[in-house]
């Protein structure tokens, strides 16, 4: 699971609220080469959520870096950009959980992939 | 239950530069969902309670965990292929994957997708109207749902060689193919589900094995067999040879063997967006049809 993907999830757990983020707790982590590709990293910056990015990247250790927020003409910062690709693609969540924030309800990564189906009565 | 990205054919990779679902059926290997949910109630959302879900989780494991589970690939890999061609590819962008759940809420935010893909997974949903919402909900306006779905005619050859064999042998027949959307009500289900600027088309498949008990042996290699609820759990060697002689009467290929026809059902559907140009005011009209003729290019 990218950190792009986690961007987007949400727990939608019955009874929650608001179920973004979900807390990362990575079990193994690796960093996978992917070309870079600044046209798209640099669509896709203003569309995610760049706190909850951050934080997610300073809780899986690859957070060193990363500015409080995008700055101002990023699109012509290549430095910035690649630092934002390492975090967004590379680092990929292998094995771990998902906690939802507010009912605290686990979604299993396995091989990489969250398994987010709900139980009947969470549903 | 489906997985979004993964892999799918050698095209797969290679998306727009957007942020895109595709909600197909789990593929991953080898994996097995502990899913402790007893007899599905009614859902909430309808009465529609056609399939099994739970059963259909456990023959897609099953399919997955065989050793050649890609060599059953081919209709899926097809199918992927077009609906990659109908999508604008721009560049490859490297994708990611998640198991959700099409028929409760998807666990994304309203608006955070710019491209919705599913390719053959919508035929095992029970409340086709609600997961349709849900896509839209996701879906960010002025943004696309492609969609590949099998549609009415997809195996008639197998439905009446059963039911045929069934009547003929047991006296009754029991449904072994589920129902499929037809091509005249996938329009009417987009619309309600509020996407606009709806284009569909059909193809046909046909695919010729050896005998009926091939297409039954693919079938089940795909994790495509049935999971009605009223589905019966057992048939009769008598009915399933008398089946597979009338299969191979009937519906012969023109060398040795039958063939299986697939129809498969490609749809666009669009989220409203004020920027999108609706139809013209009445009365604006510039030209009249009966001008037709006159008019040399």
């Amino acid at each position: 699971m990218k950190l792009l993907t986690h961007n987007m999830l949400t727990s939608h757990v019955k009874g929650v609220k608001n179920g973004f983020p979900l807390r990362i707790l990575a079990r193994k982590v690796e960093v996978r080469q992917i070309d870079f590709n600044p046209n798209f990293i640099t669509r896709m910056i203003p569309r995610i959520d760049w706190s909850v990015l951050r934080a997610a990247a300073e809780n899986l250790g690859h957070g060193q870096g990363l500015p409080e927020s995008p700055p101002e003409e990023y699109e012509s910062q290549e430095d910035f950009l690649k630092s934002a690709h390492h975090v967004l693609m590379e680092v990929e969540v292998l094995e771990g959980d998902l906690e939802c924030p507010e009912s605290g309800r686990k979604f299993p990564v396995t091989e990489g992939i969250p398994n987010m189906l709900l139980r009947e009565d969470e549903v | 239950m489906s997985v979004f990205c993964n892999s799918f054919g050698a095209r797969a990779g290679r998306l727009a530069n957007s942020r895109s679902l595709q909600l197909f059926q789990n593929q991953a290997r080898g994996r097995n969902h502990d899913l402790s949910r007893g007899r599905r109630r009614a859902s909430s959302r309808g009465a529609m309670n056609v399939f099994d879900r739970t059963a259909k989780i456990r023959q897609k494991n099953r399919a997955c965990a065989s050793p050649d589970a890609q060599t059953y690939d081919y209709i899926r890999n097809e199918v992927a292929s077009q609906i990659v061609d109908r999508v604008c590819d721009v560049t490859s962008v490297p994708v990611d994957g998640a198991v959700v759940d099409e028929e409760h809420c998807l666990p994304f935010s309203d608006n955070s997708f710019d491209l919705i893909m599913s390719s053959l997974s919508l035929h095992w949903v029970n409340d086709l109207p609600g997961a349709l919402k849900e896509v839209w909900r996701v879906l960010r306006p002025d943004s696309p749902l492609v969609g590949a779905m099998f549609a009415g005619d997809t195996l008639f050859e197998l439905r009446s060689s059963l039911q045929l064999a069934e009547m003929e042998r047991e006296g009754g027949f029991s449904p072994h193919i589920s129902p499929f959307v037809q091509v005249s009500d996938i329009g009417s289900l987009l619309n309600r589900a509020g996407f606009t600027i709806t284009t569909i088309d059909t193809d046909e498949i046909q695919v010729n094995y050896p005998s009926m008990y091939e297409v039954i042996q693919d079938l089940k290699g795909m994790g495509e067999s049935n999971c009605a609820w009223n589905r019966r759990h057992y048939i009769r060697r008598s009915t399933l040879t008398a089946a597979a002689a009338i299969y191979h009467d009937m519906f012969g290929a023109e060398e040795n063997g039958v063939s299986a026809t697939l129809q498969i059902l490609y749809f666009i559907g669009w989220k409203p967006d004020h920027s999108q140009r609706g139809p013209a005011p009445r009365g604006s009209a510039g030209a009249s049809l009966k001008d037709i003729g006159s008019h040399t290019t």
